[in-house]
């Protein structure tokens, strides 16, 4: 049997009781270490779990996830992801593998982002299309998410924005030799969000959206330390939110009375 | 290097002249005879004069296959007009020279030689282009660059031909046109250097050969065809360069010999004669060439041979100089004295007891100069910077021709931002310290300014090998003299130093920010033949890795590659050549005993079908998919973009019509060439053919760099690709940008090229020298024998008109070309000495997928020599499953329409 089981936001308690319940009962438990991270370390997991954790990262979920996923044809074999299981697309991609290879899958959800979001106060209902916003590097520069901010915004919607992290990256030198050398972990904040953002909007001046718009910045959303800040875009490039993980949301140009009660209480 | 390959080299460079040339080092000329030595004194301040009167400027290469007798001819030239520098006025340097350097060459660490000469009056009449000519000058400053003969070391000729303007190309006229000729002429035109011809050895045909005078007309004539035939090939004289072909009645080419120091051209024969017949001179110059007929009893010219007229250049011309040939060589001593008086010519009193062939040396010799009759052609007919500047400046810049530094260029000014060509590195006495020797073409450099560095890869808003440093010292390269200089103005040449440190081998430098770089030499040959290097004592090792470097700093083609798997390669042009550099690098560069391992010659890999399947490849996080085929370009393509024919800085639109024109490509998928590759500019092409794909254009930089990855590393041997053409269908991606980094598509697109290749009926193409031998006819026998066991194939053979001399013409694998001058030598009874010049690449017969096939024998022996694991790539490794109802589909319409699959699918 091989489990997906959601670890939620915060930190190790935040997994459910059934969650638990099937780590404790499994031969193998992985942790999935590259889409999101937890605020606490891998140890205070294994001790609050009480069973040891082999890390799994890009590669291994991607390339030689096959090996993993025959074993668990005898055995019971658990792989935790942080926040939802399949809030991060790329692992439907296991669970058509997993089916071809005739090996049962379970899954335990568990809060993601996508839903505590809506601890800044802006309903779920109105949110449009999600987007992630990557690192840009010196040459590639992509800007396709930004037609879908505009896109919800003009249609009155807000746009939640996931911000790239790095997680053990091969450098983009080495990715064409075959020796991997890897990045240094980075995580983007909502400054660095908003700069390219700002800059974006630099170049597109009549897109129909302005940099002095509204934001709202989160960070370590379902922690105990969550900030929730709320300033126009051009300020946010300034705004300082503490450790990551971040995530940025435009909101709607027309709040809802109540909607906008709630932000003012973030209001820098 | 075994034992006899050892001795073949060394007996090689015996023969030749080469082995100094091959060091790149330059020869200061001492004259044969100190009394008669004219030499120009000058100030670094009087030759700084000179360096501000551009249009007096004359930048020359000399040319020539080996032996032709370039070396000899250029001697001449030196001690006529070699400019000596001289900081301290009053103190000639000549003097020193010692009786027993006379009449040798000393090989010395400099670059250029230059000469100063003064045209007279009557003769600046000839220069009509008032931009070939300051007002009021006489003087020319005259800059020559020496260049090695043997095919091997053509790139120091082509670094050669980049800092200069003409070239004075020089045939044998016993030989003929031979193929290093022919090389380097043709590159010479493509980089727009406007040709002079000499033929040189007239002595040896008139005294070994003994032609008659109208055969002597017929060989001159010939080679005079085969020189322009070649020219008209690469240029015409509608083009921006005006006319080069090389015409005898315009006084471009000139006769003589080297050896002897005589020479002439026309118009020192139409000026004995002009007075006499009171004909202009021009004119008369017209008439001493070709179908002219003089009738001396009834003083009419005519234009067909009769009975009783005779062809004017052999009357006018050859007659003379046969009668002095005749009279000298046959002790007639009446008969030389009424010559002598007619000719002019007295004899000083120390020849007074010469006789036959020292007598003719010293006779012809004071009639008809060589320093004089060259000097003229060179002043006359080659361009000065400002003339030449003007048509090569689309040739030398990269960036838009009207912006800053372009102007500079083409009007060749020196108030413009500078803008100088680094074309070679000069080693100086400084172990490991090198000179930079170039060209400024626009602008100055002073010594102590500030500029920037700018290497190949350079490209114009980034930082990449860009460097802003002070120019520590701007040099004069005079011979053996390095001088210092306080600027150089434009169309000068000259060298810095302190830059060696920031420029591998060649580069721009300007002051321009906005500059884009001078274009990148072509080779004419390619670096083919490569082999591994260590250091004998393991501790050696990080000398050697410095040495390498040096190396390849000191040679403008040799490549030193470092491989990933920690192995040092060599790599050069043929074994002459590489033989040569580990020399240096063993006892200038490393200073260490170096182990070598057997040369071995780079392969390509390349297809012959098109994909008989589309390939798919799904990326790491399978949400992405790419659909791609290969397929073999047309003929003649890869070479066209070799080159440079089709290239990817062309204007896309240009190109694309150029492609459907020739190679009937599809006009809408010729203008999506998304990149050439290896290296951006190689021989294989990225097409796409998709139609409406979202978000292609983020994801191109990757699909580029994975094109670039498997264009380098093929995936039957990792050799680079040739002649291959990828065409990308379709494209699926993920909405979302971070879900389709690079991280994601390199990979994936090298995947998917590498499963086209394969089902695309995967080939090897080796390197093929064209090979040329001469030899007496008994020889030829041998020859043959030889090549058959190599390979070889013999295309043309051919005697040398007027000689019993044969050349045979023959295609040679390079693979087969290891030890084949010492197995050809003992073959031939040491008669036969072949020129191997590196020519095609051509498909290896047989498929390297069926084991025991010899291509498959090579693939195996690479992979072994370069670590990868033996045995034959998995197309399952590279190829991803389709989808069940794609295939289907595919077999009942036999069409691509991907999107309506994945539709059929879910439905």
């Amino acid at each position: 049997m091989f489990y997906l089981i959601g670890l939620g936001l915060g930190d190790a308690k935040d997994i459910t009781v059934k969650g638990l319940e099937i780590i404790k009962k499994c031969d193998k438990v992985y942790l999935e270490a590259y889409t999101s991270i937890l605020t606490v370390g891998k140890e205070s997991l294994e001790e609050f779990y009480g069973c040891p954790l082999l890390l799994a990262d890009r590669e291994l979920c991607e390339s030689t996830i096959d090996t993993i996923l025959l074993e668990a044809k005898n055995k019971d074999i658990a792989l935790l992801v942080v926040g939802d299981p399949l809030g991060a697309t790329t692992h439907t991609d296991m669970l058509l593998r997993a089916k071809e290879f005739g090996v049962k899958i379970q899954i335990v959800h568990n809060a993601s982002i996508m839903n505590a979001v809506s601890c800044c106060g802006l309903q779920l209902y109105n949110f449009g299309e999600t987007v992630s916003i990557p690192f840009w590097t010196e040459t590639w520069k992509p800007d396709s998410f930004f037609p879908k901010i505009v896109g919800n915004y003009l249609r009155n919607l807000h746009t939640l924005c996931l911000l790239d992290i790095k997680v053990k990256e091969p450098t983009d030198e080495s990715l064409t030799k075959k020796i991997r050398q890897y990045m240094d972990p980075k995580f983007m904040t909502v400054a660095e969000a908003a700069k390219q953002l700002v800059q974006i909007i630099e170049n597109n001046p009549d897109a129909g959206i302005d940099k002095n718009c509204l934001a709202v910045g989160l960070s370590r959303v379902g922690a105990d330390d969550q900030r929730i800040t709320v300033m126009s875009l051009q300020e946010m490039q300034e705004c300082a939110l503490g450790p990551p993980l971040h995530s940025l949301v435009i909101p709607a140009p027309n709040l809802h009375p109540l909607e906008l009660d709630y932000l003012t209480q973030y209001r820098q | 290097m075994g034992n006899t390959q050892r001795t073949t080299l060394r007996s090689i460079l015996d023969t030749q002249t080469v082995v100094n040339n091959a060091k790149f080092v330059f020869k200061i000329y001492y004259a044969r005879n100190r009394t008669r030595r004219l030499c120009v004194n000058f100030t670094v301040d009087e030759i700084r004069v000179m360096m501000d009167k551009k249009r007096n400027i004359r930048n020359m290469s000399v040319i020539a296959h080996v032996d032709h007798g370039k070396s000899t001819l250029t001697d001449s030239l030196v001690s006529k007009a070699g400019i000596i520098a001289n900081a301290r006025a009053g103190e000639t340097r000549f003097t020193d020279t010692r009786k027993d350097e006379q009449d040798r060459c000393i090989t010395i660490k400099s670059t250029a030689i230059s000469m100063y000469f003064e045209l007279e009056e009557k003769d600046l009449v000839f220069i009509t282009n008032p931009d070939q000519r300051e007002k009021s000058e006489k003087g020319f400053l005259i800059n020559l660059i020496d260049s090695p003969g043997h095919v091997d070391f053509s790139s120091e000729v082509t670094a050669a031909l980049r800092v200069t303007d003409g070239a004075l190309v020089v045939v044998d006229c016993v030989s003929g046109v031979c193929v290093q000729t022919e090389t380097v002429l043709r590159q010479a035109i493509a980089e727009r250097i406007k040709p002079i011809l000499f033929m040189n050895k007239m002595d040896r045909a008139l005294l070994e050969l003994q032609l008659e005078s109208e055969e002597l007309y017929q060989t001159f004539q010939r080679i005079v065809e085969n020189v322009n035939v070649i020219i008209a090939t690469y240029s015409d004289d509608s083009g921006p360069m005006g006319e080069v072909r090389v015409d005898p009645s315009k006084g471009s080419v000139g006769f003589g010999s080297g050896l002897h120091g005589w020479a002439f051209t026309l118009k020192q024969f139409s000026e004995m004669y002009a007075d006499k017949f009171k004909i202009d001179l021009v004119k008369l110059m017209n008439r001493l060439w070709g179908e002219n007929f003089f009738n001396a009893q009834t003083k009419k010219w005519a234009k067909q041979k009769d009975a009783d007229n005779k062809r004017s250049f052999c009357m006018y011309v050859l007659d003379p100089i046969y009668k002095v040939f005749d009279a000298i060589m046959n002790f007639r001593k009446e008969e030389i004295d009424g010559l002598l008086k007619k000719l002019g010519v007295t004899i000083k009193h120390e020849d007074a007891d010469k006789d036959g062939k020292a007598l003719l040396k010293v006779v012809m010799r004071s009639w008809l100069p060589a320093g004089e009759a060259l000097l003229q052609m060179i002043a006359i007919h080659l361009p000065s910077p400002v003339v030449a500047q003007k048509y090569r400046m689309e040739m030398l810049y990269e960036g838009p021709h009207d912006d800053e530094a372009a102007l500079g260029i083409k009007n060749c000014d020196p108030e413009a931002p500078l803008m100088m060509y680094v074309s070679k590195m000069v080693p100086t006495s400084d172990k490991g310290r090198f000179y930079a020797f170039g060209r400024v073409f626009s602008g100055k450099v002073i010594t102590g300014m500030k500029a920037r560095i700018m290497g190949p890869n350079f490209q114009p808003g980034k930082k990449e090998d860009l460097y802003e440093k002070t120019i520590q010292r701007t040099i004069l390269m005079m011979g053996r003299y390095v001088e210092a200089i306080e600027d150089v103005p434009s169309g000068n040449i000259c060298g810095l130093v302190g830059v060696d440190q920031f420029l591998v081998k060649t580069g721009t430098i300007t002051t321009y920010k906005n500059a884009h770089n001078m274009k990148v030499m072509k080779f004419s040959v390619s670096p083919v033949v490569r082999i591994a290097v260590e250091p004998k004592n393991p501790a050696d090792l990080p000398k050697l890795v410095e040495g390498l470097k040096r190396l390849a700093k000191s040679d403008p083609m040799v490549q030193c590659i470092n491989e990933e798997s920690g192995e040092h390669i060599v790599a050069g042009a043929g074994e002459l050549h590489l033989e040569i550099c580990l020399k240096d690098l063993e006892e200038d560069h490393a200073c260490i005993p170096i182990k070598k391992s057997d040369p071995v010659v780079s392969y390509r890999e390349t297809v012959s079908e098109e994909s008989d399947q589309m390939c798919l490849s799904k990326s790491p996080n399978k949400h992405n998919r790419l659909f791609m085929k290969a397929q073999p370009m047309p003929d003649g393509l890869p070479e066209d973009i070799d080159d440079g024919k089709v290239n990817p800085r062309d204007d896309f639109k240009t190109r694309a019509r150029y492609l459907t024109d020739k190679y009937e490509y599809d006009v809408t998928e010729a203008r999506k060439i998304w990149c050439f590759g290896p290296e951006g500019t190689g021989p294989n092409i990225m097409v796409d053919c998709s139609k409406g794909v979202q978000y292609l254009n983020e994801i191109k930089d990757s699909v580029v760099a994975g094109f670039q990855w498997a264009a380098k590393e093929g995936v039957m041997a990792e050799e680079n690709l040739r002649g291959v053409r990828f065409n990308i269908y379709d494209v699926t991606l993920h909405t979302d940008a971070i879900h389709r980094g690079g991280g994601q598509i390199i990979p994936t697109t090298r995947r998917c090229l590498y499963a086209c290749l394969l089902t695309a009926q995967p080939r090897l193409m080796e390197p093929v020298y064209l090979c040329e031998i001469q030899c007496p006819e008994v020889a030829v026998g041998g020859i043959y024998g030889v090549l058959n066991r190599r390979r070889g194939h013999v295309f043309e053979e051919s005697q040398v008109a007027g000689t019993p001399m044969f050349v045979v013409k023959a295609y040679l694998p390079v693979n087969e070309s290891f030890g084949f001058t010492a197995d050809l030598r003992s073959n031939t009874g040491g008669q036969a000495f072949p020129q191997c010049v590196f020519d095609h690449w051509q498909i290896l017969p047989g498929d390297p997928c069926e084991a025991g096939s010899k291509p498959f024998v090579v693939v195996q022996e690479t992979r072994k020599r370069k670590g990868l694991k033996e045995g034959l790539p998995d197309l399952s490794q590279y190829l991803d499953k389709f989808l069940h109802v794609y295939l289907k589909n595919q077999k009942t319409r036999g069409k691509w329409i991907f999107r309506e699959h994945y539709f059929s699918k879910i439905r």
